[in-house]
């Protein structure tokens, strides 16, 4: 997919596209979050959703890493997206 | 649970600095710390597994709220792989041997300090998630390759 010809607000950006391969409407993304103090940008990212079983205990421990994905895969629902590919 | 706000992200940053902790941010909070326009709920810290540093990760945790038992302190001095913390002011999760990533010295080498939050190179975000290897993180991979793209060009000058 070319994307350096699609339309952009910012002139700066079409030099930037120029030399990355970047989709045009991500890149629009990435400028737009450079442009925010990181504060704002925290408080855009972070928002709480319940996740079912996952959120529903106050803590959890495994010896490796390797336990706690299988114990994802085994516990969690599908839809959440914690198994692996 | 409300949302982890940013004068919170301040207090762990402060009070790790405080007790001398070893950590980075990893996972997409330390992605969107490199300026990643994403959306998560909850921390990930890549900590140094030592003895030293556990006890005083638990220390810092202990002072932002935490409320850790004699047992779960213990553990995340010994340094389990994988801590999963709700018991606090906000979800973190604190990570000792994440997928993809061999050596927490080497990743601190290369880490970026953004604003005093000490932040994963991207390389290493995007081996780490690549590693896991999640339908969630095959989900946000490509976007996060493309932000890495975006990121070089903008700092390798």
């Amino acid at each position: 997919m070319d994307t350096r010809a699609w339309p952009s607000y910012n002139p700066g950006m079409k030099d930037v596209a120029a030399k990355i391969d970047v989709p045009a409407d991500w890149l629009e993304d990435f400028e737009a979050a450079a442009r925010r103090p990181l504060a704002l940008r925290w408080k855009y990212a972070f928002i709480h959703t319940y996740k079912p079983v996952l959120d529903d205990a106050a803590y959890r421990s495994f010896d490796t890493t390797e336990e706690y994905r299988h114990w994802c895969e085994l516990n969690l629902p599908d839809w959440l997206g914690y198994a692996r590919v | 649970m409300p949302a982890f706000e940013y004068r919170q992200a301040e207090e762990v940053r402060d009070a790790l600095a405080r007790h001398g902790v070893r950590y980075l941010f990893i996972g997409k909070s330390g992605a969107i710390l490199l300026g990643f326009p994403d959306t998560t709920q909850d921390a990930d810290l890549f900590v140094e597994k030592t003895p030293a540093n556990g006890a005083a990760l638990v220390r810092a945790l202990r002072e932002l709220g935490f409320m850790l038992t004699d047992l779960q302190s213990e553990e995340i001095c010994r340094g389990k792989d994988f801590v999963q913390l709700k018991n606090g002011p906000f979800d973190l999760d604190l990570v000792f041997a994440p997928d993809g990533l061999e050596c927490f010295e080497d990743a601190w080498q290369r880490r970026i300090e953004i604003e005093g939050f000490p932040v994963c190179h991207i390389d290493d975000i995007i081996a780490s998630k690549a590693a896991t290897n999640r339908v969630k993180d095959r989900e946000s991979l490509p976007r996060l390759r493309s932000f890495r793209e975006y990121w070089l060009s903008k700092h390798s000058r």
